[in-house]
């Protein structure tokens, strides 16, 4: 099944005086999403919304035609994941399979059920080898991993992902980016938090900029990184290889250095 | 002004197997800007551990070499002696605040409350130290209500504070936004120019590429190169070593655009635009 | 990030005063009317606390404290009053329930006391910056580590209830139930608590190698960037204090002489 999801009219705020979220009109489907903004601008809050970790002060989320409120957050879980910033954040258990099929046999798989999804899931993220291994002993980017495949194997429809590449190095970030671009190309709902501009040049569909609590801009990456003036604005920088090709007058926007390699030389 | 000089430096941690630093040797001249670059778990860390002398001395483990800054062997002092001589700020800033100070100044001095300073010169040099970092309108906010590029400068502000001749800087902005990590590139750069030692490991090698006089490569522990971002980018194992190059050098090498003096790749985003401009558009 | 110091900075003339004053004030406001062993001295120990906490304007923080301390005072007073060895003189009738004058005012003894305890101390804690007071002890050659330790863990512990918060939401979102019947939260505990322990130890570590650079080990003797005035106004009123407290004694022995 498709995951779509439909905000409408979204306002949030934790205190009567502090409105976080000025009214998000957005639908999310079949892209993968990323939500970029300063720190503060809502992003968090916003998908803590979308887990039903919150409630919204008015307007809604409508998850395949039903209303989120009505759905208790366990409920949500089966049918959108959310990949914490921090793995430390969710690890418990002695092993890594036992930590991946955690997810699935609290949303009610069985056993059995439970073990083939975290061995798919342990495939797809590369740890099937070290499903055996004590999460503890192994380094933060496996750590990291780990706690992918934990929600993988839940098989939502929808995946967000809370700064993935955060600490991460070179492999790490090219691991995460295969991660995201092959559950798209499943047809799984992926959104994401981010702060790296460039990582979402090369890996994302579609890019919503929020800034003070509401989306200031949303498009596909080359609509949104060629608004050099509104991303300053939002305290935001383009991509570095949109930055040098705007610094030497192309009209054109580039997104990775690939594209704009073979463009030259095709000329 | 200090001299750093590495000299066959090996540890491996208690408790483990393999050695997280495996025979490094180098030397540092005052006043550089050092970036350090490689994978997860090559020794960046672990390196800026040993300048301080938290490796071994709060760390422990089986040690090996010396680490030399100036005259002073960091194997043979205490961390808390060698602390007014080499400051170092980690990735992240929450847990660099005490929590047992209810404002931005009162921070800043609990170093200096701890060597002993009148509080004549602690005034002096917290004064200084907000201007540097820019955070002399935070001075009387409580430290944990302060964006992160704000409490990550103010980390730096309490380590400049207490006057060290070398800064260390372990990720500092991976934790930060956009905005936040300009910020604190920016204050790290004025230092700089101020003829503060820096040693900065961070993983944006645009950043590493346009603020490095010069880059070391580690990889398993070991120095793989110590050369200007020009040359090290321009090597050609890079990604073997687990390092992209900025995307500037990428754009270099795809349409193999050198510098015509150096033979080298651009690795700043003027660099390639210098490289790039005599091709047509 | 909200600390949960009781202090709050209201620029009173008791948030001027020095901490060891103050301190000095809690102690005499609990020693004099022990020695004395009069209720109206406690009573008017109290009237004294309920006046300076006033006018420092944090009269109102005091409640929750009273309130919580007030119900246990209530049972003393209820079972004191009705089953109290020694209760032959009722004075209240209600019902069943038979209320001795004997057990009323012993517990009345009781409940002043604790009254009187419990506000001298609020004086204290409510008009005192926690570091003033621990500062002033490491001056008097205290641990610096264990004052550390004391004054940290009001900002500590909100953080960790942050990260608390976090786990809880990371691991409901893997679809663990947190709330209901007993049984659930049993289940809920390992998940929960072991990621906390874990960053914890982290979040520990680190912080003690940032102290670490920034000498908090260091040999030299500690000064402090806020100075200690001591007023000649703290003087005036450390040595009434005093005399107060010596007072008393001379009362005491003098009883016990004569």
């Amino acid at each position: 099944m498709m995951g779509r999801l439909e905000i409408r009219d979204l306002h949030f705020s934790y205190t009567e005086n502090e409105e976080i979220l000025k009214g998000i009109d957005l639908v999310l489907d079949q892209q993968s999403t990323a939500i970029i903004g300063q720190n503060g601008a809502g992003k968090t809050t916003f998908v803590k919304l979308l887990k039903g970790l919150l409630q919204p002060t008015s307007g809604k989320i409508v998850y395949n035609g039903t209303d989120l409120s009505s759905m208790t957050v366990a409920q949500i879980a089966k049918h959108i994941g959310m990949v914490f910033q921090n793995p430390n954040d969710q690890i418990f258990k002695n092993s890594v399979i036992d930590e991946v099929m955690f997810g699935p046999m609290q949303v009610g798989m069985s056993k059995e059920e439970a073990k083939v999804h975290a061995m798919d899931a342990l495939e797809m993220v590369g740890m099937e080898k070290k499903c055996k291994v004590n999460p503890y002993d192994l380094g933060l980017s496996e750590r990291k991993l780990i706690s992918i495949a934990a929600i993988l194997a839940m098989d939502p429809e929808v995946i967000i992902f809370d700064e993935p590449t955060i600490a991460q190095d070179y492999a790490g970030k090219k691991c995460i980016g295969e991660i995201v671009e092959h559950l798209r190309n499943q047809g799984k709902l992926v959104l994401t938090i981010i702060h790296d501009m460039d990582f979402v040049a090369e890996h994302f569909d579609r890019a919503v900029v929020f800034a003070k609590g509401g989306v200031l801009l949303d498009g596909n990456p080359e609509k949104v990184f060629s608004r050099a003036e509104i991303l300053e604005k939002a305290f935001l920088e383009q991509p570095n290889v949109t930055r040098l090709c705007h610094a030497l007058g192309y009209e054109e926007t580039f997104l990775t250095t690939d594209d704009f390699v073979e463009y030259k030389k095709g000329q | 002004m200090a001299r750093i000089e590495v000299n066959h430096l090996k540890y491996r941690y208690p408790h483990t197997e393999n050695l997280a630093l495996d025979g490094v040797s180098f030397q540092i001249e005052p006043g550089e800007f050092i970036g350090i670059i490689g994978k997860n778990g090559s020794g960046k860390s672990t390196l800026c551990q040993a300048f301080t002398g938290l490796i071994p001395n709060f760390y422990r483990g089986a040690y090996g070499g010396n680490v030399k800054i100036g005259e002073i062997n960091v194997r043979d002092v205490e961390v808390d002696e060698l602390c007014q001589k080499v400051g170092i700020v980690f990735q992240n800033p929450f847990n660099q605040i005490t929590g047992s100070k209810l404002t931005v100044y009162d921070e800043i001095a609990f170093g200096l409350e701890n060597l002993g300073l009148s509080r004549k010169e602690m005034i002096r040099r917290i004064d200084d130290a907000l201007e540097q970092l820019d955070i002399t309108r935070f001075r009387d906010r409580n430290p944990f209500d302060l964006s992160g590029g704000q409490m990550q400068r103010m980390a730096i502000a309490s380590i400049i504070a207490m006057n060290p001749e070398i800064i260390i800087l372990d990720e500092p902005t991976s934790q930060l936004d956009p905005q936040g990590s300009e910020e604190v590139f920016k204050a790290v750069q004025r230092l700089s120019q101020k003829g503060i030692t820096i040693i900065m490991v961070e993983h944006k090698m645009e950043k590493i590429a346009a603020y490095s006089d010069r880059v070391m490569l580690l990889d398993e522990g070991k120095m793989i190169d110590f050369d200007t971002p020009q040359k090290i980018f321009s090597r050609d194992d890079l990604l073997e070593h687990g390092v992209l190059p900025p995307a500037f050098t990428r754009i270099g090498r795809g349409l193999d655009r050198k510098n015509a003096a150096t033979g080298e790749y651009p690795v700043t985003l003027k660099e390639a635009k210098e490289a790039l401009e005599g091709m047509a558009v | 990030m909200k600390s949960i110091s009781l202090y709050e900075e209201k620029n009173s003339t008791l948030n001027h005063l020095d901490s060891g004053c103050k301190m000095l004030y809690m102690v005499a406001a609990i020693l004099v009317p022990a020695l004395i062993g009069n209720k109206w001295a406690n009573v008017a120990v109290i009237i004294l606390s309920v006046f300076l906490l006033a006018i420092s304007k944090v009269l109102r923080k005091t409640v929750p404290v009273l309130s919580v301390s007030g119900i246990v005072i209530l049972t003393i007073v209820i079972i004191q009053g009705m089953f109290r060895a020694g209760n032959t003189t009722v004075v209240l009738q209600l019902g069943p329930a038979a209320f001795y004058k004997e057990g009323l005012l012993y517990s009345l003894g009781i409940a002043l006391n604790v009254f009187n305890i419990l506000l001298a101390i609020c004086v204290l804690i409510f008009t005192t910056k926690p570091s003033d007071m621990v500062e002033n002890f490491i001056e008097k050659g205290f641990s610096p580590r264990l004052g550390y330790v004391f004054i940290s863990i009001f900002q500590i512990i909100p953080q960790m209830m942050e990260t608390m918060n976090t786990i809880t939401d990371a691991q409901r979102s893997r679809g663990m139930e947190t709330e209901g019947s007993l049984l659930v939260r049993i289940k809920a505990f390992l998940p929960l608590i072991s990621p906390v322990v874990m960053s914890s130890l982290v979040d520990t570590k680190e912080r003690a190698i940032a102290l670490e650079v920034r000498g908090f080990n260091a040999k030299t003797k500690k000064t402090f960037l806020n100075e200690r005035k001591v007023t000649t106004t703290d003087k005036i009123i450390n040595l009434l204090l005093i005399a107060a407290v010596l007072a008393s004694v001379a009362w005491r022995v003098k009883l016990w002489l004569g």
